[in-house]
């Protein structure tokens, strides 16, 4: 059921006002104790409910996400908001200019409640490396929340919002919301503007709802697409209609990964539900093809080196000149350098020096270029599987959620647990995590630019699972 | 050649054993030569960019922006001498 819908029928209806809904949110975010919460925009969400009420009052219609709270990681750029990256280099640092994916939720009425806690630039993949305190899982929380948008599942999960956008470079809107059993949508690369998400690794990172239904992530996913200018990597969609969900019949092959479901790194319990889920899958007439892919390994190297060298690149300008917690040296240069060392998290410091590592003199052609080259390879792999198959497959972890302060302590297995979503986002592929069939969720992908056709599948899942 | 402190601005920044292990499978990966169809196409058309036009900020950007500095006088940013060496 729509929880989108079902709030806009309330409103329409005068069960509730919009001032109620929006306090009974903020309150539950106030007083939570998973600490998803940056900062809540508590005046400009109430001032906007207000507007919202009158509206109805006056006898005037509103439109479908008109007065529904929602969530926002805080990475994006909400004018006059603090926007914090969860990071000391910008805890008190003001968005002057609004992020257009979030400018066209306001613009279609969506109230705004939260600037949600996240892994700092998105470095990580528990929530963890924050100023705010880590991320307590919605089930269970001594467990992390994953990440890195992991305050925005978590907030999705406990209905202290309606729906979150969160950002995805690696995974970080699919595994959390696998994590919380909710969904999470990684668009098409470029299907939504990156225009005010602070970057991360440019060439991946994509804008994303995470919501409890699959008709709330389409209502979202539409908002907030369009080509923007502002972008020049967006393209124009088309926009998906509720019907063409519905058609569940079109999928006639779908397939999956015989390595990932091999591999040692997944618990039994993950891979049996998923090979169950499958079995459930043929015996509704639907052909599976077992196809080839990397291994885990040159998929996370390739990604973490190529997302390395982009932030490397992407956070040089955080130096403290213009903004952010600058630290005084005896001259520029140790200005920079205290201001960056004693600001970034030790987490971003290991991505940036690594990132610095492959771009330099004597690393580039060894490393960097062949990074580039495995990425061909990967995204020609996805091109001839996508012959073959209309959809694939995975689990979207190959573990349940580990618990809080495990993750920090060894890095590369950190990495390594993003080896099933890393590859998706090198193929700029549309990806869903819907919370079925395994502990922590499926994925369905689909070829670029198909991403009513993972909708559709996730609802074929709802019918069956 | 440019130690990594250096190159990323931070004090005392050492290479990571977790990452050069990445660096390693990487290096160990078997690559086959990819036919320029196959290349990664992601580059913007030089026919689709945007004008080359300046648009002027908001009166509240302009003031957040100012709000943002780390250090101001008379309402303008504070800088270290540039050039030092």
């Amino acid at each position: 059921m729509s929880k989108i819908r079902e709030i806009h029928n309330k409103l329409k209806n005068k069960e509730v006002t919009c001032l109620e809904l929006v306090q009974e949110k903020l309150d539950l975010l106030k007083l939570n104790t998973h600490n998803t919460v940056n900062s809540l925009l508590d005046t400009l969400a109430i001032d906007l409910a207000k507007k919202v009420d009158a509206k109805i009052a006056d006898g005037k219609e509103i439109g479908l996400l008109e007065g529904i709270p929602f969530g926002i990681k805080d990475v994006y750029m909400v004018q006059g908001t603090y926007t914090t990256a969860s990071s000391d280099l910008l805890k008190n640092y003001k968005s002057s200019y609004t992020a257009t994916a979030i400018q066209k939720l306001l613009d279609a009425g969506a109230i705004p409640l939260v600037k949600e806690n996240c892994d700092s630039f998105g470095h990580g993949s528990s929530s963890e490396n924050t100023i705010f305190g880590a991320v307590k899982n919605a089930v269970n929380p001594t467990l992390v929340g994953g990440g890195s948008s992991g305050g925005s599942a978590v907030n999705v999960a406990k209905e202290y919002t309606i729906f979150s956008i969160g950002g995805d470079t690696g995974g970080s809107i699919r595994q959390p919301a696998g994590y919380n059993n909710v969904y999470g949508l990684k668009p098409t690369y470029g299907r939504i503007s990156r225009f005010g998400l602070m970057a991360y690794a440019s060439s991946t990172d994509c804008v994303g709802p995470i919501a409890k239904s699959l008709e709330d992530i389409r209502i979202v996913l539409n908002a907030m697409s369009a080509k923007d200018v502002k972008d020049q990597t967006t393209y124009q969609s088309e926009s998906i209609s509720k019907d063409v969900v519905l058609l569940t019949d079109e999928i006639k092959t779908v397939g999956y990964f015989k390595n990932f479901i091999e591999s040692e790194a997944i618990s039994s319990e993950i891979k049996q539900s998923f090979l169950r889920t499958i079995d459930t899958i043929k015996s509704k007439g639907i052909a599976v093809k077992e196809l080839d892919f990397f291994e885990s390994d040159t998929l996370v190297s390739t990604y973490y080196t190529l997302a390395m060298a982009e932030t490397a690149s992407n956070l040089s300008r955080l130096d403290g000149t213009n903004y952010g917690n600058r630290i005084e040296g005896k001259n520029l240069k140790d200005t920079y350098s205290i201001t960056r060392s004693e600001n970034f998290s030790e987490e971003t410091k290991r991505r940036i020096v690594g990132g610095n590592q492959v771009l330099s003199q004597g690393f580039s052609d060894e490393i960097y270029l062949k990074g580039l080259n495995l990425r061909d390879q990967i995204a020609a792999n996805f091109e001839k599987d996508f012959k073959k198959v209309d959809l694939i497959l995975s689990p979207v972890t190959p573990n349940n959620p580990p618990k809080i302060g495990d993750s920090l302590k060894d890095p590369l297995a950190m990495y390594l647990s993003d080896a099933y979503t890393v590859g998706f986002s090198l193929g700029q592929l549309p990806t869903l995590t819907t919370p079925k069939g395994t502990a922590t969720g499926i994925q369905i992908t689909a070829a670029k630019k198909n991403d009513e056709l993972v909708l559709q599948f996730a609802n074929f899942l709802n019918d069956i699972l | 050649m440019m130690t990594v402190d250096i190159l990323s601005s931070i004090k005392g920044a050492k290479e990571s054993e977790a990452v050069s292990k990445l660096f390693d499978a990487i290096k160990s990966a078997n690559v086959n030569n990819i036919d320029s169809e196959n290349k990664f196409k992601n580059a913007v058309s030089l026919d689709d960019l945007r004008e080359d036009v300046v648009l002027d900020s908001s009166t509240i950007e302009k003031e957040i922006i100012i709000e943002n500095f780390p250090k101001k006088k008379n309402g303008y940013l504070v800088v270290a001498k540039v050039i030092e060496e």
